[in-house]
């Protein structure tokens, strides 16, 4: 029986299928929106509402042509895509969906998973520097120098910003932050700050408007991608859409009080509040225009870094005040 | 500034130098000169009166001479230029010095009639690809264009 | 680590073919070369072969945006030559749809301009509000690009009176938008970090590199040929000069979106005031010898044509000078000491419209930096030579 639970786990919800589809389903509702903000109309031919339109992409690029340059590090750029994605999806397998128990830590769940999720949703940044980097193309060279300035930017504030909500509830283990603030809901308002800077770093870890710098395509053609073609970028880009489901799910997780209720309310709670963060998500993509690269790092080191120490503070504040 | 002060300043000014100075319209005057006095005119232009901007160069194909036209304008009106060079000693003096601004116009010169443009900047090719075949002046009256015979590789014979 | 990149002559910011060659260290441009001819026509050439009404559609096709501009510079400069006087009714036909034409290119710049920077969204609002303008375009002379309507002695359309009002109430709404646009670009602060301080061209360089139109208002010079040497009826019409003092990206912006509202108010008082009357004399096929320089302001800037006549139906010659090309000297000095990331913003801000030389492919080699320019046919056979010991590639399958 445990072991039919595990392969479930791994492989339907949440792992393989759920996880695909679900963020194609997401990409669908951030072009949607996206499209709808400016006064487009988006996906709309293909199954109800062009439902069906990022998987449609999916094999679509599935079945183009795969070009490898000729200078290009061939293992390195070849298994880039499958690591990127291997990572993301074994982030998406610590959030705590339903395999848990609050009291009994698991292979899924134990004290310190916070951590290895932030550090798994961190790795993907490389990955892109390495697929610029090992693409050898001047645009793709340029767009992993990008990816390493931003990274100097908004990794500290965020962490920063995950974690304090993590200090208040006094634990570094997922599911228990969430049964935390679902106990005592007003003290989440405490980390409505962090929530804002946090959803600011995520919008930059996930290289969207206004920090797509390391992909602008005005500028460096398609910067850390440009080599990229085929299976490879279809992968790619199943990565970027999973790892906006996961960050969001991890926001979700930590400041909106997580998804109790076993698989079924788990589940809805898990979809009402993923598309709640990534709706935000969509907000600033729309109504923004990209910045430079010396201005994001400036703008992370002067206003979002110091607010997140604040958010900090604060949470020591009240939990001083607490005790 | 009217036209007939232009006028009546380039007459003192130039004196000998303005070869012909016409008003055809109003608001175009056109001052003949020697090749070698153009400098002298172009600085006189921008220093005295107030003609910075240099609109373009044209170059017309006379059969035996190259006529080049220097259309300048400021606020007020706008002054042309004209001098002749012979055709088989197609040389000028360059403005750049005066007005950078016109590095464009004598590259495109240089490109289209083949006159000689003298200590200009930067005499590349502007706009005739790299592998254009020497002596071949597009605008020149006497240059006909032969479309190239197109080879498909494996198409038909 | 100082290197080369090249922009162009494909690039995802230019949608024509140019090739900008930057030396770059870092993030920061050093140096900025230009490279023309990969759209050249040999227009000039030609218009020596042609009569002179098919000039007329000849001209029109050297851009695709101003193609009013064009036809308008050659037609009045034609009408100089022939001693024609056009009716007045003709004459402001012309002005208003030169003005729509402003309207509607400077709406695609700003969107260009959001683009660019990389903020679609306003992107998608001005061209959705530019179809308003290409609308009334349509209506009035049953094109939306190459409108066809000048002629020699006139225009070919006139308007009546339900265009007229059609006009009008398409005006109000474009009036509400463009201060939306206002407020929207001088105000929202990503947009104005991107643009605010980039590019930066001083007065004096402006006045020396001879840049022209916006680019050049920007820079605080108040030159504009509808001011400086009226033609067709703007002696007749209010307006203002519109400049900005900032000297960079956005004050040519600004200047944009206030000519916009000068567009505006032109095209009321000249609907209101539409005299009645013929639009168009007969012109005769020959031009007597002479020669004129005619000038006009497209959106973009100063046009110039100077024409030749021989006394046939040919002109002697057609000498044009598009806008753009008044702009790419400044263009290089904006470019030195930027950032990589505003290379698009600062090409796109004198809004280039590239119509000029011949098939060549340039390839930079990234290793040694020594670059050769093929033509079409040797790389044909070079790729022919590269690809010929190799297998064929298996037919794509459907992977499932």
């Amino acid at each position: 029986m445990a072991t039919v639970k595990t392969l479930i786990y791994l492989v339907i919800y949440p792992g393989l299928l759920f996880l695909f589809l679900y963020s194609t389903f997401v990409e669908w509702y951030d072009r949607k929106l996206y499209a709808r903000l400016q006064n487009r109309m988006g996906p709309t031919h293909t199954g109800r509402f062009g439902l069906l339109q990022p998987i449609a992409d999916f094999f679509k690029l599935m079945a183009k042509e795969d070009i490898v340059p000729e200078r290009a590090d061939k293992k390195m750029f070849s298994a880039l895509p499958a690591f990127g994605l291997a990572i993301v999806f074994t982030a998406m397998l610590l959030l705590p969906l339903w395999n848990y128990s609050l009291d009994k830590p698991s292979v899924t769940s134990f004290s310190g998973d916070l951590i290895v999720v932030l550090y798994l949703l961190s790795l993907p940044t490389f990955i892109f520097f390495l697929a610029g980097w090992s693409s050898t193309n001047l645009f793709s060279t340029i767009g992993a120098a990008r990816v390493l300035t931003m990274l100097f930017g908004y990794e500290v504030p965020l962490f920063l910003a995950v974690l304090s909500p993590a200090v208040l509830a006094n634990s570094w283990r997922l599911a228990e932050i969430a049964a935390f603030y679902r106990q005592r809901p007003a003290l989440a308002l405490v980390n409505l700050l962090g929530f804002v800077i946090a959803l600011i770093c995520v919008q930059a870890k996930l290289e969207r408007t206004p920090f797509d710098i390391p992909h602008a395509e005005t500028e460096i053609v398609g910067g850390t991608f440009t080599e990229y073609s085929g299976k490879k970028l279809a992968i790619f880009r199943l990565m970027m859409d999973a790892e906006m489901v996961v960050a969001a799910g991890l926001l979700a997780t930590v400041f909106l009080g997580g998804f109790p209720g076993g698989p079924l309310f788990g589940l809805l709670n898990f979809i009402v509040k993923t598309l709640f963060v990534i709706f935000f998500l969509s907000l600033i993509r729309a109504t923004t225009s990209r910045i430079r690269v010396d201005q994001v790092v400036s703008f992370a080191w002067k206003y979002l870094a110091p607010l997140a120490i604040v958010q900090l503070l604060i949470v020591i504040l009240v939990k001083g005040l607490l005790s | 500034m009217n036209d007939q002060m232009v006028i009546d300043k380039a007459k003192a000014s130039l004196g000998e130098k303005a070869l012909d100075i016409t008003n055809p319209a109003p608001r175009r005057i056109f001052i003949k000169l020697k090749v070698e006095d153009l400098l002298t005119a172009v600085g006189w232009l921008k220093t005295e009166m107030g003609f910075t901007h240099l609109a373009t160069i044209s170059g017309v194909d006379l059969g035996q001479t190259f006529e080049l036209l220097y259309h300048f304008a400021n606020n007020y009106t706008c002054v042309n230029l004209r001098t002749e060079i012979p055709r088989d000693q197609p040389r000028l003096p360059s403005i750049c010095s005066l007005i950078p601004g016109a590095i464009l116009y004598e590259r495109e010169l240089q490109d289209m009639f083949g006159i000689i443009v003298e200590n200009i900047p930067d005499g590349r090719t502007l706009l005739l690809p790299d592998g254009w075949p020497e002596g071949n002046y597009p605008l020149r009256k006497d240059w006909k264009y032969e479309r190239p015979p197109e080879v498909i590789p494996g198409g038909k014979k | 680590m100082k290197f080369q990149i090249p922009i162009g002559p494909q690039h995802p910011a230019l949608k024509e073919p140019i090739s900008l060659r930057m030396t770059v260290e870092g993030e920061v441009i050093r140096d900025a070369d230009i490279r023309l001819g990969y759209n050249h026509r040999g227009l000039e050439k030609l218009a020596e072969q042609k009569t002179w009404i098919q000039n007329i559609y000849l001209t029109e096709r050297i851009c695709g945006i101003c193609s009013h501009s064009h036809t308008t510079c050659y037609v009045q400069g034609v009408e100089k030559l022939m001693e024609l006087e056009p009716p007045k009714r003709g004459l402001y036909i012309r002005t208003l749809v030169a003005e729509l034409e402003r309207i509607h290119s400077h709406l695609l710049w700003l969107g260009v301009a959001g683009h660019e920077a990389g903020f679609d969204s306003f992107f998608m609002y001005t061209w959705r509000d530019r179809e308003i303008v290409m609308d009334i375009l349509e209506i009035i002379t049953g094109n939306r690009v190459h409108y066809g309507i000048n002629t020699i002695g006139g225009v070919r359309r006139d308007l009546d009176e339900q265009q007229v009002k059609r006009i009008l109430d398409s005006l109000d709404i474009l009036r509400q938008r463009s201060e939306y646009y206002k407020h929207l670009g001088t105000n929202e602060p990503s947009f104005v970090a991107r643009l605010a301080g980039v590019g930066y061209l001083s007065r004096e360089d402006a006045i020396a590199l001879c840049a022209v139109g916006p680019t050049l208002r920007a820079s605080g010079v108040a030159m504009d040929v509808r001011k400086d040497d009226p033609y067709a009826v703007y002696d007749e019409v209010p307006f203002e000069v519109c400049t900005a003092d900032t000297c960079d990206v956005l004050g040519r912006t600004v200047v944009r979106i206030k000519e916009l509202f000068q567009c505006y108010n032109i095209i009321e008082f000249l609907l209101k005031n539409l005299p009645a009357g013929p639009v168009a004399v007969r012109a005769p096929r020959r031009a007597k010898p002479n020669e004129v320089v005619s000038r006009y302001e497209a959106p973009r800037g100063e046009n110039i044509h100077y024409i030749k006549s021989n006394g046939t139906d040919k002109p002697e010659r057609l000498k044009v000078r598009a806008p753009t090309l008044g702009n790419y000297a400044a263009t290089i000095q904006m470019l030195k000491n930027g950032f990589i990331a505003d290379v698009p913003l600062i090409f796109a801000a004198i809004d280039p419209c590239i119509c000029c030389a011949e098939r060549a492919v340039s390839l930079v080699d990234a290793r040694t930096g020594q670059e050769k320019i093929i033509s079409l046919n040797s790389l044909k056979s070079l790729s022919l030579k590269l690809s010929a010991g190799n297998k064929r590639k298996r037919e794509a399958e459907w992977p499932l």
